[in-house]
């Protein structure tokens, strides 16, 4: 249970992975690790495809990191079922770069 | 008067979210919704409790609020009530009004109450006369789990 997350890098990109839960306990983790890197101007890929459960404090956290990085230097990597259908359900799905990987589709 | 099938007393603190899903998962689990549906409804009473905890128990970490579980008839009620200061109910009906497209219009208080608009059949906001709140979110039951 509980929040777990890695930063690695990966073709000019800071990869943020994140495992297990982010809810109104775990996101201030969360937002902690990206918006770390985002202010220091890194491109980031948040790697969700070990996300069992979000809800709407990541969708939130989410949507900060998105708006303060730079433009198309932030992409949401392999979002689990669970992350797209809180996005879909916050009609928020279209507004993410979602990819594969970092680079590239 | 219907039967209660679970009461739970929950204190406000965001580290037992996880134990309340796991129970509502098992609840919704057993009245016969498919995984996909109770993956969604968890998400939505998940955000009551997110919004009982900050809104409905201010700062004070002995406060509590309380999970109903029932079934009445062809129906299964989630309630929520907490004891903070009571939200008008038109404050809460608004902050159900689907987000924008737009990122920069996104409330996270209200994209929880959009949430639960968008997973459950039929939602009651009752705000209390002088304190509390008390939120309950009704599921038709799956047509052959019906007795």
């Amino acid at each position: 249970m509980g929040l777990d997350i890695n930063v690695r890098d990966d073709d000019g990109w800071r990869i943020i992975e994140v495992q297990g839960e982010v809810d109104l306990n775990s996101s201030p983790e969360l937002r902690a690790a990206i918006m770390k890197e985002v202010e220091a101007n890194r491109k980031v890929g948040v790697d969700l495809s070990g996300a069992r459960y979000m809800d709407s404090s990541g969708v939130a956290t989410l949507v900060e990191g998105f708006k303060t990085a730079a433009k198309d230097g932030f992409a949401l990597i392999r979002p689990s079922n669970a992350v797209m259908r809180v996005l879909q359900l916050s009609r928020l799905d279209t507004l993410f770069d979602i990819r594969d990987k970092p680079s590239g589709g | 008067m219907n039967r209660q099938d679970i009461v739970l007393e929950v204190a406000a603190d965001p580290r037992l979210l996880s134990s309340v899903r796991e129970l509502v998962r098992a609840y919704l689990s057993a009245a016969g919704f498919p995984s996909d549906r109770v993956d969604e409804l968890v998400l939505g009473v998940d955000e009551a409790c997110t919004n009982a905890i900050r809104h409905g128990c201010v700062g004070q970490s002995e406060d509590t609020f309380r999970v109903v579980l029932r079934t009445v008839e062809d129906w299964i009620e989630i309630q929520l009530e907490d004891s903070g200061e009571p939200v008008p109910a038109e404050v809460f009906e608004r902050a159900g009004a689907p987000p924008e497209h737009d990122a920069d219009n996104l409330r996270p208080g209200g994209l929880g109450v959009h949430l639960i608009h968008e997973v459950f059949d039929e939602v009651e906001f009752c705000p209390g006369l002088t304190e509390g709140n008390c939120v309950t979110m009704k599921l038709k039951r799956p047509r052959r789990n019906r007795e």
